[in-house]
C-alpha cells in the first residue's frame, strides 16, 4: 500500500521583546536607511529577550505544536531539529549532542530517533522533504520538524558596520527571531499528501549570501549580494515551479495561496510580477506575513502557515504552495491541499 | 531495492598544513571520489555533509553546498530535461551518528528512484585556528559514492538506539571568551568529555549490537565485518574485546592522543576497500556512536 505525508498540527513560540524598524533605523545617520519598513514592509520583528536563545524558541515551539496535536510526545518517530543557529544557554553555540536530541529529553518523545539538519533558510522545508521520504517508504509514522532561530545578534554586528546603503550586511537589518514547529504524519489519503518538488541547490551562486561565527564577539554576521540573488533565485525558479505544477497537474492558477520564503514585500511583489510574466497566470494571493516578524530564516513558512491558520483564511481543500528560496542557493516547491487542521486553529469569534 | 556503495576515498592534509580548511578538504576526498568512480558530478542527485567541525563555524550556506561548488556539480536549470541532472545538498548534525543518518537519507532517496546516485561527504577541523579547548579530533575527510542495486546487495537495515539519560557525558560548543583589559573577546571552542564516557559508549554499543542481530536475524558468527566509529578514544580496542571479534573488527592504527571523528567509519571503510576485504564479505555491519548516546546500526550485504 502506498502512504503519503500531510502536515497534523503545526506550534509556534514568539520570543519576548518586540523591536520596531523605527527604533532600528534612529541608530544610523544614513537617511536612506530609515526608509528600510517602507523598502522591506518590514514595521517590527520579535527579538529574544534574557533568558530565551534557538534552544528555548524550539522547545517550546515542539510544546506548542504537540498542545494542537493529537499525538503524545512519545508517539512521535523522529525529530528533526532544522535552524541554522543552535545557541544553547545565551550565545553558546552547540555542536554535541544534536539539538534534537535534547529537544526529545525535555518534551519526553523517549522513542524518537532525532538528528540536525542545516541547510540555510531552507532548513524546515528540508526537513519536510527528508520526513515525507521516510513516511511515504513506511519507514515511520509521524516525525515533528522544530527550528528555533535566534538571529537577531546579525543585527547588532550590522549595526557597528554599516556605512552606507550598499553594505553587504543591510540584509541583516530585517532579521527577527522565531520558533516553529510541525508535526508530519502518515496519511492513506492521496488527494492530502504533499507533494514535494524540484529541491535543488544552485551552488554556483552558493556566495551570495554568507553567515558564519563571528571570531572576536559573541553571535555571528551575515553578508549578502541581495540584489544578485533576488535575481538569480527569481529566474532559476521559474523551471522548477513549472516542474512541480506538471507533477501536481496543476496551473498557478489553481494555487490559492503562495507562501514564498519572506524577506522582503518588494523583492516578493517584483518575484510575483516575474513569475506571471513567465507563466502567464498568478496564484489566489501571495501570502507576506513580515511586517510585525521580519524575516525569520527557517521558520517564515511554517509561520506565516500558523498566523493564517489562526486568523481563519484557509477553507479546506485550498491548495497551497510552499516555495523556498536561500543561500546555497536553494529552490524548492511543497504543494499540499489544506486537510481539516482547519479547524483545529484560530476562534470562530 | 537498496543502495550500494560505488567507492569510497579520504583525504588528509597534505604534509607540512595542519590547520586546513574543513571544506577544502572534503572537496578534495569528493572530487578523489568521483574520479575514482568515474562519475560526472551532474549525476550526483543528493550531496550530504555530516561533518561537524566546520571552517570558521560557517552557518549558511551548508558546506554541503560549498562542496557541490568546488566539484563543479551546479548545472543551470534551464528546462525540464535539465532538472533530472541536478544535485539537492544540506548538512546533518548528528555528532558521530551522522555517517548512517547520511547513508539513510541517501539509501531513502534512491529507493524513491529519485536519484541514481548519491554522495556523502564529512569532514572536520578546528573551525578557528587555536581557538578550542580539549580540540583532539585529527583534521581529516572522507567522501562515499552510492549507487542504486538492483537485488538484495547493499544497505538492507538501519537502526538507531537512544540513551537519553547519558545526554550529558559528552558536550562541545564554543563560548565567548571576553579577557577584558586590552585584549579582543574570543569565541573558544570547548569540548568536554566525562572520564564515564567510554565505558558508557562500549556498553550502549554492546546492548545496541545484540539487539540489532535479534532484529536482523543474523548470528554473531555469519558477521564478516564491523566496521565502527573511531572515537572516542580507545572505544574500538574495548569494543573488539567485548564483542570477541578481533579479525572481523576494522581498527585504525593508533596516531597519540587524536581521534578520526565523523570521518572515522569512512577511513575505516577505505583500509578494507583497498585491501579487497570488503567485496569479498557477505555480512558487514556499520556501527556509530555519537554523544547522546545514540548508537546507529545498519546491515550491508555482499
Amino acid at each position: 500500500m502506498g502512504w503519503n505525508c500531510q502536515i497534523e498540527s503545526i506550534g509556534v513560540k514568539s520570543p519576548g521583546r518586540r523591536l520596531s524598524t523605527s527604533d532600528l533605523t534612529g541608530k544610523f545617520k544614513i537617511p536612506c536607511i530609515r526608509k528600510l519598513s517602507l523598502l522591506t514592509g518590514i514595521s517590527e520583528r520579535k527579538i529574544c529577550s534574557a533568558g530565551e536563545d534557538s534552544f528555548s524558541l524550539a522547545e517550546d515551539a515542539a510544546r506548542n505544536c504537540l498542545s494542537y496535536s493529537k499525538y503524545r510526545a512519545d508517539e512521535l518517530d523522529m525529530i528533526i531539529n532544522c535552524s541554522i543557529t543552535k545557541y544553547k544557554g545565551g550565545l553558546s553555540h552547540l555542536y554535541e549532542p544534536s539539538f534534537s536530541s535534547l529537544i526529545r529529553n525535555r518534551i519526553g518523545a523517549r522513542r524518537a530517533i532525532t538528528f540536525d539538519i542545516s541547510n540555510a533558510c531552507a532548513g524546515m522545508l528540508t526537513g519536510v522533504y527528508i520526513a515525507d521520504k521516510f513516511i511515504r517508504q513506511g519507514i515511520i509514522k509521524t516525525c515533528m520538524i522544530v527550528s528555533g532561530e535566534y538571529i537577531s545578534n546579525l543585527c547588532d554586528h550590522a549595526i557597528k558596520n554599516i556605512r552606507t546603503t550598499l553594505s553587504s550586511e543591510l540584509s541583516s537589518l530585517t532579521l527577527g527571531d522565531y520558533g516553529t514547529a510541525a508535526i508530519l504524519e502518515r496519511t492513506a489519503d492521496e488527494k492530502n499528501g504533499l507533494i514535494v518538488s524540484g529541491f535543488t541547490t544552485l551552488s554556483q551562486y552558493s556566495d551570495l549570501c554568507t553567515g558564519r561565527q563571528n571570531r572576536n564577539a559573541p553571535g555571528g554576521k551575515m553578508r549578502t549580494k541581495a540584489r544578485k540573488i533576488h535575481q538569480a533565485a527569481v529566474k532559476e525558479s521559474v523551471p522548477i515551479v513549472k516542474e512541480a505544477l506538471r507533477k501536481c497537474r496543476l496551473s498557478l492558477k489553481d494555487i490559492k495561496w503562495l507562501i514564498p520564503h519572506q524577506t522582503s514585500r518588494s523583492s516578493i511583489i517584483s518575484g510575483a510580477n516575474h513569475y506571471f510574466e513567465c507563466l502567464g497566470e498568478k496564484p489566489g494571493q501571495i501570502v507576506i506575513t513580515l511586517k510585525e516578524t521580519g524575516n525569520t530564516a527557517s521558520t517564515t513558512h511554517f509561520l506565516a502557515l500558523y498566523k493564517y491558520l489562526n486568523e481563519r483564511q484557509f477553507s479546506e481543500n485550498d491548495i497551497v504552495m510552499l516555495l523556498c528560496f536561500a543561500s546555497g542557493l536553494i529552490i524548492g516547491v511543497v504543494i499540499f491541499k489544506m486537510n481539516e487542521i482547519v479547524y483545529r486553529y484560530g476562534s470562530t469569534n | 531495492m537498496g543502495a550500494l556503495i560505488k567507492m569510497v576515498s579520504v583525504a588528509r592534509p597534505r604534509i607540512g598544513f595542519h590547520h586546513v580548511n574543513s571544506i577544502s578538504l572534503s572537496a578534495r576526498a569528493a572530487i578523489q571520489c568521483l574520479s575514482d568512480a568515474q562519475i560526472d558530478p551532474f549525476t550526483i542527485g543528493l550531496l550530504v555533509n555530516t561533518g561537524i567541525y566546520r571552517h570558521k563555524n560557517t552557518g549558511e550556506p551548508s558546506i554541503a553546498a560549498l562542496i557541490q561548488k568546488k566539484i563543479s556539480a551546479c548545472k543551470p536549470v534551464n528546462n525540464d530535461s535539465d532538472k533530472s541532472e541536478s544535485t539537492f545538498s544540506f548538512d546533518i548534525n548528528n555528532g558521530g551518528c551522522g555517517f548512517l543518518t547520511g547513508i539513510e537519507i541517501i539509501h531513502s532517496a534512491i529507493s524513491d528512484g529519485e536519484i541514481t546516485y548519491g554522495m556523502l561527504v564529512t569532514g572536520d577541523s578546528e573551525p578557528f585556528h587555536g581557538l578550542s579547548e580539549n580540540f583532539n579530533i585529527h583534521p581529516a575527510a572522507a567522501a562515499l559514492i552510492l549507487e542504486k542495486s538492483e537485488n538484495s546487495t547493499g544497505f538492507s537495515l538501519f537502526r538507531t538506539y537512544i540513551f537519553p539519560e547519558y545526554s550529558e557525558e559528552f558536550v562541545s560548543c564554543t563560548f565567548f571568551h571576553d579577557p577584558k583589559w586590552f585584549r579582543k573577546g574570543r569565541n573558544i571552542l570547548n569540548i568536554k568529555q566525562k572520564e564515564s564516557y567510554l565505558d558508557l559508549c562500549v556498553n550502549c554499543s554492546v546492548e545496541s549490537f545484540f539487539n540489532f542481530l535479534d532484529e536482523s536475524g543474523i548470528d554473531l558468527d555469519e558477521i564478516d565485518l564491523i566496521i565502527s566509529s573511531q572515537s572516542p578514544i580507545g572505544f574500538t580496542g574495548m569494543l573488539k574485546k567485548r564483542l570477541g571479534l578481533n579479525g572481523n573488527f576494522i581498527e585504525l592504527e593508533k596516531t597519540g592522543e587524536m581521534i578520526y571523528h565523523t570521518a572515522g567509519p569512512l577511513f575505516a571503510l577505505k583500509k578494507v576497500w583497498d585491501d579487497n576485504r570488503f567485496r569479498s564479505s557477505e555480512n558487514i555491519i556499520f556501527l556509530t556512536i555519537g554523544s547522546g548516546i545514540n548508537v546507529s546500526l545498519a546491515l550491508y550485504k555482499n
